[in-house]
């Protein structure tokens, strides 16, 4: 599990959800670049040649989006259960700042 | 009729659920509880409220019958959901809610209103989230209609109380022209929703959206499971798949064989007939031969060209005898894909209007930016973000939604694949392939009761949605135009009052603008949410991460967005003369939204006055680079 980031200073807090995003980001262009420059090169259909089946799927859809997506749901765990930090979202742990809830 | 049954009660189950919503929010602020739940929200509550606003009837209608139509490729359209969770989430909702909260903000208007202290931003917001949101209402009601009316077909008491209600209605203008059955599904669904999102509000929305949530997933498996047993394996399906060349589509005239020419003849919609070659055609629309005529008039119809789907149809005895038909006119096949075997296996992927196919590396590039970054800027799931209790809550729901997302879009793709196999000649009306799908696989099983459960599911994530949106809609006017513009000194049982009235307004233009609705369910969302992406995205992340951000920017970003994409989506209807996006240099409109609104943002922000340090310090704290 995450630290916690309960400091009671918003700019840390902004600080720590910059950084998250970043890296979220980065993660988005890791995958896209996968999963788009892998299928475009072997999802075509390739005159001649039998139908390659893996897992009873073509073989592009395992290796271009199968696998990439089990990864993903692998990074999203560890982004969500270690990366990403607990935040006191009260604004009263806030200097200067008090929520007007509902008015 | 068993299926109907199941059916019902879990309709009785939706408007229990909102009742006990309505009771626990008694006695705590109207506002922030009808519109938020009062922010305690929890991890499952939030986790399946957000998932299942994002799968609606786009997911469950349109997506399947774009599978149905363009085969294997949809996986890569689709692929884009492997991130989202981690994007969509990650990008705005530990801010949004910590900003919301700061600004006392109960709706995304309001939100954007206070942190920039300008009228103008708020004013605009509200109109473009009423405007965008209008458009998914429409696809979700069409969508929840058509789920009804299969489910309903064949019940005598339904088919009289259409054919009553269609007789009702003759004359009116607009209502009129609308089909019976259509009218009363769209009616009976419409008035179902309003009712217990009106009387529940937030936390009734969100307590039967974690109840679709898990009739959706649990609907899925079984779905997946009784589609995989009945094709024989996923590879066999696959197999088959390979094989298959796309259809073509004609008009036809329909010819009587030896039968009495005297008898007027019927024939509905989806009537397979044979020519004397042996090619076999199925019918678009209804059509009849008149008493004394030998032949109706022309009607449209696609004709198989696989094979083996030809002889699969004869062998089930599908084919009406004593009845030929004459192909009047030219024959259309497909841009991309006619008489090629393996375009369902393969990429693009067949399509009837585009020569390079259904989708090109841009457009794969589109859809794995717009599922990501488009989700991120839809006004609903904002809401959302602004409602959980705490930041473990984002977290562990965060983990719950890709679990959620890989278990719902991934098998949907297998299992309509699989559908092409077992339901040959669904082009007529593609989007009725999940509930046809549905009905299908449980009759084979022996289990038509499970039919209601299946049905069920996309219902769910229809009802899900549109109980959002109305909400959305509804808050947009109350707490955004009336009580901040209008009567700032309204009193709780006024805007409680003026609450349920707008709801159900709102729900009711919905109603009246779908009597007609586009053909494909699919487009009609990818507008919608591309719009409100393309309106909130950029000026919400700027908003929540850039402290020199200026109303002047986020006015103008919000305009560029949203007038960027009306102008690609007029620019396609101009070019084609249907619904749909121009393709910029292959590219989708929303990703030319974002770009020319982050631009506007930044330029006009850099060039105006920055916001007062108070507001800075308030929102950033003492965020020193």
């Amino acid at each position: 599990m995450s630290d916690d980031l309960q400091t009671g200073d918003l700019g840390v807090s902004f600080r720590q959800s910059r950084k998250e995003l970043y890296f979220m980001v980065a993660s988005w262009v890791v995958f896209a670049g996968w999963t788009i420059s892998y299928v475009g090169l072997k999802g075509g259909i390739k005159e001649g040649e039998a139908l390659q089946l893996v897992w009873g799927m073509p073989e592009w859809v395992v290796f271009g989006i199968l696998i990439p997506w089990i990864f993903g749901l692998g990074l999203t765990v560890w982004f969500a259960l270690r990366f990403m930090k607990d935040t006191d979202l009260d604004p009263a742990a806030y200097d200067g700042s008090n929520g007007e809830e509902g008015k | 009729m068993t299926a109907l049954i199941s059916f019902f009660v879990y309709l009785a189950l939706v408007f229990v659920l909102a009742g006990i919503a309505n009771h626990a929010g008694k006695n705590k602020s109207f506002l922030n509880e009808y519109f938020l739940g009062s922010r305690n929200i929890g991890v499952w509550a939030f986790a399946l409220t957000y998932a299942a606003t994002a799968a609606s009837g786009g997911s469950f209608m349109g997506f399947p019958s774009l599978i149905y139509t363009h085969g294997w490729s949809l996986a890569w359209w689709i692929c884009g959901y492997m991130v989202v969770p981690l994007v969509a989430l990650g990008l705005l909702a530990k801010r949004i809610n910590q900003v919301s909260r700061i600004a006392g903000a109960i709706t995304i208007p309001e939100l954007l209103r206070r942190r920039f202290e300008s009228n103008a931003v708020g004013n605009l917001a509200t109109v473009m989230v009423v405007f965008f949101m209008f458009f998914f209402l429409m696809a979700q009601f069409k969508a929840g209609a058509q789920i009804m009316a299969t489910l309903l077909e064949g019940v005598p008491v339904y088919q009289s109380a259409a054919f009553g209600l269609e007789a009702l209605v003759e004359g009116i203008p607009w209502i009129g022209e609308a089909e019976g059955d259509y009218l009363l599904c769209l009616i009976v669904f419409a008035v179902s929703v309003i009712v217990y999102t009106t009387y529940g509000g937030f936390r009734a929305v969100v307590w039967t959206d974690v109840m679709q949530g898990l009739v959706m997933a649990v609907g899925v498996v079984i779905m997946l499971v009784l589609a995989l047993t009945q094709v024989g394996g996923l590879g066999n399906a696959t197999k088959q798949l390979s094989e298959m060349t796309p259809p073509e589509f004609m008009e036809v005239e329909v010819t009587r064989g030896s039968e009495n020419t005297l008898v007027e003849k019927q024939l509905p919609r989806g009537t397979w007939l044979e020519s004397g070659g042996g090619d076999i055609i199925r019918l678009k629309s209804a059509t009849t031969i008149q008493s004394g005529a030998d032949k109706s008039e022309s009607v449209e119809a696609i004709r198989l060209t696989t094979p083996f789907e030809i002889e699969k149809v004869k062998e089930q005895g599908s084919v009406l005898e004593g009845y030929r038909y004459n192909v009047v006119g030219e024959v259309e096949t497909y841009a991309y894909g006619a008489g090629k075997r393996g375009v369902y296996t393969s990429t693009p992927g067949p399509s009837r209007d585009s020569p390079s196919g259904f989708i090109t590396v841009l457009i794969a590039f589109s859809f794995f930016a717009f599922w990501n970054f488009s989700g991120a800027g839809q006004p609903s799931y904002m809401v959302r973000q602004m409602a959980f209790k705490d930041t473990l809550t984002l977290r562990r729901s965060m983990v719950m939604v890709a679990f959620y997302f890989a278990l719902i879009y991934f098998p949907l793709v297998i299992i309509f694949t699989c559908a092409r196999v077992l339901l040959p000649g669904m082009e007529i009306y593609p989007d009725r392939v999940m509930p046809e799908m549905a009905s299908i696989l449980t009759i084979n099983a022996g289990m038509p009761w499970l039919a209601g459960l299946l049905v069920a599911a996309p219902f769910a994530a229809v009802m899900s949605s549109v109980d959002s949106f109305l909400l959305l809609v509804s808050s947009g006017v109350v707490r955004d135009i009336y009580q901040e513009s209008i009567n700032p000194n309204a009193n709780e049982k006024q805007i409680k009052r003026l609450t349920y009235g707008v709801t159900m307004v709102v729900g009711m233009l919905g109603v009246l603008a779908v009597m007609h609705p586009p053909q494909f369910l699919q487009h009609l969302i990818v507008f919608a949410s591309a719009g409100l992406g393309a309106c909130f995205l950029m000026p919400m992340i700027f908003a929540l991460y850039w402290k020199k951000a200026t109303a002047g920017g986020i006015v103008s970003g919000m305009l560029a967005g949203g007038l960027t994409v009306l102008a690609l989506y007029l620019a396609g209807y101009m070019q084609t003369g249907k619904f749909g996006e121009y393709l910029l240099l292959g590219l989708h409109p929303f990703i030319w939204a974002v770009v020319v609104s982050t631009i506007l943002i930044c330029l006009i922000s850099i060039k105006g006055t920055p916001p007062a340090e108070r507001v800075q310090r308030r929102y950033f704290g003492g965020e020193q680079r």
